[in-house]
């Protein structure tokens, strides 16, 4: 090995060093040693004039490596890593000693020690560099397609977003139909379109684009490789109806079906037949057989040609570089008796009640009841004080207010009385608050201290509150029904969640990586959050995060080619003997079980790895090395430090 | 516990009430209110109940007699809500609860009803006229007369069990107990607001507002003293003859301000009038301005000539006896001092 040359630079940080930490000492103590060149003191190594220096230092004498003892790496480890490579050096032979956070701050009541500590940080660092090693960053080639998982609202702007780039989208739904919670909505608030039309407008679009491959009935069942290259297995169930029926035929066939199940679609308000479809104008147009309530009688096959119960399962394999994960949310499901939730049948939920509107005109009925006196009663299942679920849901105000004033406009007979807790109705959605307060909404307000209670007496269900706008006198309201504004909480099926290990959140949700700065990414590097899976979103939100989500999932693999930092772990595979240890430690799963040469060995996918170093002391023969960690490196550390 | 009426909020829009429901409760009328108290808190409070429609709270409460409508709540309101329209509609709904006849509530809440009323007056007037031949000093003589039971009948049968009802639902009805020492002791109280309104100096920069009322009330009541006890149009006495002419000129000068302001509707109080506002103004006017040329026409010798004023004076005198004074906006004049005996009471 050639004899290293390094440059040593010690920070006096203002005085934020120096007055506690006698920095001239520390450059006499390793000015000294075989390998330094040059030992040199500085008022702010961070300084332009510093950095130029060092460049010329660098130059001048053809050092081979760099020290600089200052603050934390955190600040200006890429600083000094950069200054390397202007003088041509590889960045990653740059060793950073903390003598800030790490001696002055830390030890400011004692000089004497803070000093000498500060030289033994300083040796390390040094010793360190003369193992320092010129590393390159890790290319990797990236599938230039992404997939999206779930095809809302966020899913279907995302997809149409991503086709605009030069990428192939695959957009998986698990559902038969695409749309979402969006196409259960007429009305929306804030927008004279429905639901249904902005559903039936995105689908327009996507169709016409070639490079959105559309696979509904579908579920991501598998999932290999990582950023970059994940390949994944699509199982899609079939329609067991063809693509090319006719109309008539079809209807006869739903009419014929014997079988009857809740129908999700309306929230379990009404029934629907095993081959169904939710609304006329649905996306796709092909109906379905719910196989798994259907009883085979063969009704349908008699009356309709089209239907085909030799359709066959399908598993498609695709590889993609990045993955969208769009798959929205569930509504929160009150608990049996929770304000009267099960046990009184005047009580449902928001998104039933809003169905309910949108299925009826003239008279509100409701379980054969003409509804006068409708209670809402805001924030059941969201910002709980017994309960997990401490968040607000940020669009039931608005939502709730919305159904009211809808209903109201559309039965003007009905009287809404509002339970709420403070209303959100944030931004311009304020207009419309203001909207059914004129239209004389009635509005009740408690603290989460005293909720509203709901009592069944006889076929009444009166709802009572202590009212803090009224000098918290109890009020109460003889309700025809009971709406209970139910919030938003994550998808109870998370299979797809698990698949790609997404963390999630104490609110259960997918978290991202930073809440403002990062907010669609996570840390499984090349897989984005978009839409209510990753917390409570409005229409306009979701639509907001699944294009911000698309361009950033287009950013990673935009170049065809992934570069990550040589930062990784290294498996000497003459040593390792495959124990599982490593595998188990590592937190991104960025070790592999293969076969080399005959042998059952540990390897590496540079691509997830870190360079955490979490694999490398549980390895038994010590077989694993972290490259700028190396075992020679850090042995020559301790040995300076003890 | 207390039952909500959604449909009260209608019926109070029958008596003036205008958007009170965009309210928001944000409290900004009350807070920048100067009569409000800690203890006595309005406007909020008061729309509050207006727009669940408890009736009970509304009818037992005095605070809408203890506004004295500057307008700064509604000005304030950031829902335009007007709570100060709100407070005024609540008096007219009071009086209407108060009377025991009900014929307030029903002329505040139909002017086609409040017209007949007055047309069926003016029937009565000239069929009078005519059953004395239009002969001036009978005229005169059974009008002087008029008045004097008219005043009598009104406030024995209408007026005194009116505030009597107003006794029973605001401190009886609510179980509020008094001692009867404090009913003669707090008896100043009544006196005081009475005669000077002086509550509504409270009222920020309503000093001119309050003193034109003041010598309004203190007009009309000379003038009223002066033509029934002193029989005015008959007198004889120069004194007599001077403050007569004084105190109705008064009464025309400072109504004739109050109509105005309602047309120009440049303040917060005259932007939103009822036809019970317009009627109380401009008959007010009216009386002043007729008594005061009846008599300068007795002065002038004219009267005998232009029996017409002396017809068009009584007509007008009638309607305010028969109409505004038991069933209109009169008895705010009443209601409004009573009330501040009855708050004291409670307090």
């Amino acid at each position: 090995m050639k004899k290293k040359k390094i440059g040593v630079y010690i920070c006096h940080c203002g005085g934020n060093i120096s007055d506690y930490v006698d920095v001239e000492k520390v450059r006499q103590a390793v000015e000294g040693e075989d390998i330094v060149f040059l030992a040199k003191t500085t008022m702010f190594a961070c300084s332009d004039a510093n950095q130029r220096e060092m460049v010329n230092d660098i130059e001048a004498n053809g050092l081979t490596s760099v020290v600089v003892a200052s603050c934390s790496p955190k600040l200006h480890l890429l600083t000094f890593r950069n200054v390397s490579q202007r003088a041509n050096l590889n960045k990653y032979t740059y060793v950073h000693a903390n003598i800030r956070e790490q001696a002055s701050w830390a030890h400011s009541d004692n000089k004497i020690g803070a000093t000498e500590k500060a030289i033994h940080l300083v040796k390390a660092a040094i010793a360190k560099a003369n193992y320092a090693e010129a590393l390159e960053s890790n290319k990797v080639k990236a599938q230039k397609s992404v997939a999206i998982i779930g095809a809302g609202v966020a899913g279907m702007k995302a997809a149409i977003s991503l086709s605009n780039k030069d990428c192939e989208v695959i957009l998986i739904e698990k559902e038969p139909f695409v749309g979402g919670r969006v196409a259960q909505w007429n009305s929306l608030s804030t927008t004279t379109e429905t639901g249904k039309e902005i559903v039936k407008r995105l689908y327009d679009d996507l169709i016409t684009r070639d490079n959105i491959t559309i696979c509904t009935n579908s579920e991501v069942i598998s999932n290999k490789g990582s950023v970059g290259n994940f390949t994944l297995k699509i199982k899609t169930t079939p329609r067991y109806i063809r693509q090319s029926f006719h109309p008539e035929d079809l209807t006869r066939a739903i009419e014929v079906c014997p079988v009857s199940v809740p129908d999700e679609f309306n929230f379990r308000l009404t029934q629907r037949k095993a081959i169904y479809k939710n609304y006329p104008g649905e996306y796709p147009q092909t109906p379905v057989i719910d196989i798994k309530n259907c009883t085979r009688c063969g009704a349908c096959e008699k009356v309709c040609p089209a239907v085909d119960f030799n359709e066959k399962e399908e598993i498609t394999e695709i590889t993609v570089g990045s993955v969208l994960m769009a798959t929205g949310f569930d509504p929160y499901t009150p608990g049996y008796g929770e304000f009267g939730y099960a046990t009184s049948e005047n009580v449902i939920t928001l998104p039933q009640f809003k169905r309910l509107i949108d299925e009826q005109s003239g008279t509100l009925v409701y379980k054969g009841k003409v509804i006068k006196n409708i209670a809402y009663i805001y924030c059941v299942g969201s910002r709980q004080t017994k309960g997990d679920n401490t968040y607000c849901s940020r669009n039931c105000c608005t939502s709730t207010i919305h159904a009211a004033v809808t209903a109201k406009s559309k039965f003007p007979d009905i009287n809404n009385f509002h339970f709420n807790r403070g209303l959100r109705t944030y931004g311009k959605q304020e207009i419309l608050y203001a909207d059914s307060l004129r239209s004389g909404d009635i509005y009740l307000q408690s603290y989460e201290d005293g909720l509203p209670t709901v009592t069944i007496e006889g076929n009444k269900t009166i709802v009572k509150i202590n009212d803090i706008l009224t000098n918290g006198k109890e009020i109460e309201v003889e309700a025809d029904l009971v709406v209970l504004v139910t919030g938003m909480v994550p998808r109870a099926d998370n299979k797809v969640g698990t698949l790609f290990k997404l963390p999630k959140g104490r609110d259960k949700f997918y978290n991202e990586i930073h809440m403002k700065l990062r907010p669609v990414e996570t840390v499984i590097d090349g897989v984005t959050i978009a839409g209510a899976c990753q917390g409570p979103k409005n229409i306009a939100e979701s639509v907001n995060s699944a294009l911000s989500a698309a361009t950033k999932s287009y950013s990673i693999i935009s170049k065809g080619e992934l570069e990550s930092e040589p930062l990784v772990a290294i498996i000497d595979q003459d040593k390792c003997t495959w124990c599982g240890a490593c595998e188990k430690a590592c937190p991104f799963d960025a070790i592999l079980k293969v076969e080399d040469k005959g042998k059952i060995v540990a390897e590496i996918n540079n691509s997830v790895c870190k360079g955490c170093g979490m694999c490398a002391p549980v390895c038994e023969p010590d077989a694993i090395n972290v490259t700028a960690c190396s075992s020679t490196e850090i042995m020559s550390m301790i040995d300076t430090l003890v | 516990m207390a039952k909500i009426n959604p449909s009260f909020g209608k019926e109070l829009k029958k008596y003036g009430a205008i958007n009170f429901n965009a309210c928001y409760n944000c409290g900004n009328c009350t807070a920048v209110c100067s009569l409000s108290t800690e203890d006595v808190s309005f406007p909020r409070e008061m729309v509050r109940v207006s727009t669940l429609g408890l009736e009970d709270e509304i009818q037992s409460s005095l605070k809408p007699w203890e506004c004295y409508y500057c307008g700064e709540c509604s000005t304030h309101c950031p829902q335009e809500a007007n709570p100060g329209e709100l407070m005024m509609s609540l008096r007219r709904y009071l009086t209407a609860k108060y009377d025991w006849t009900g014929l307030s509530g029903l002329m505040y809440k139909s002017l086609p009803l409040t017209i007949s009323a007055f047309v069926l007056s003016l029937i009565g007037v000239l069929y009078f006229a005519f059953s004395v031949n239009f002969d001036l000093e009978k005229m005169v003589h059974w009008g002087h007369l008029f008045e004097m039971i008219a005043i009598g009948t009104v406030g024995f049968v209408i007026l005194l069990p009116n505030v009597a009802r107003m006794w029973w639902l605001t401190i009886l009805k609510p179980g509020t107990k008094v001692p009867f020492k404090k009913y003669v002791s707090s008896i100043g109280e009544l006196i005081v607001h009475m005669f000077t309104q002086k509550r509504a100096l409270g009222c920020d920069d309503n000093q001119l507002r309050w003193f034109e009322h003041f010598i309004m009330v203190i007009g009309y009541l000379s003038l009223l003293f002066t033509t029934v006890f002193l029989n005015w149009f008959s007198s004889e006495y120069l004194i007599v003859t001077l403050f007569g002419y004084l105190v109705s000129t008064i009464v025309f000068v400072v109504t004739f301000d109050f109509v105005l302001s309602r047309i120009k509707k440049k303040k917060q109080i005259s932007k939103h009038s009822q036809p019970s506002d317009w009627f109380f103004v401009i008959w007010l006017f009216l009386m002043g301005l007729s008594a005061f040329m009846v008599r300068l026409f007795i002065d002038l010798d004219l009267l005998e000539s232009n029996k017409w004023l002396y017809l068009v004076h009584l007509t007008v005198l009638v309607q305010w006896a028969l109409i505004i004074v038991p069933f209109g906006k009169w008895t705010h004049f009443l209601y409004r001092s009573f009330a501040m005996y009855f708050a004291k009471l409670k307090a």
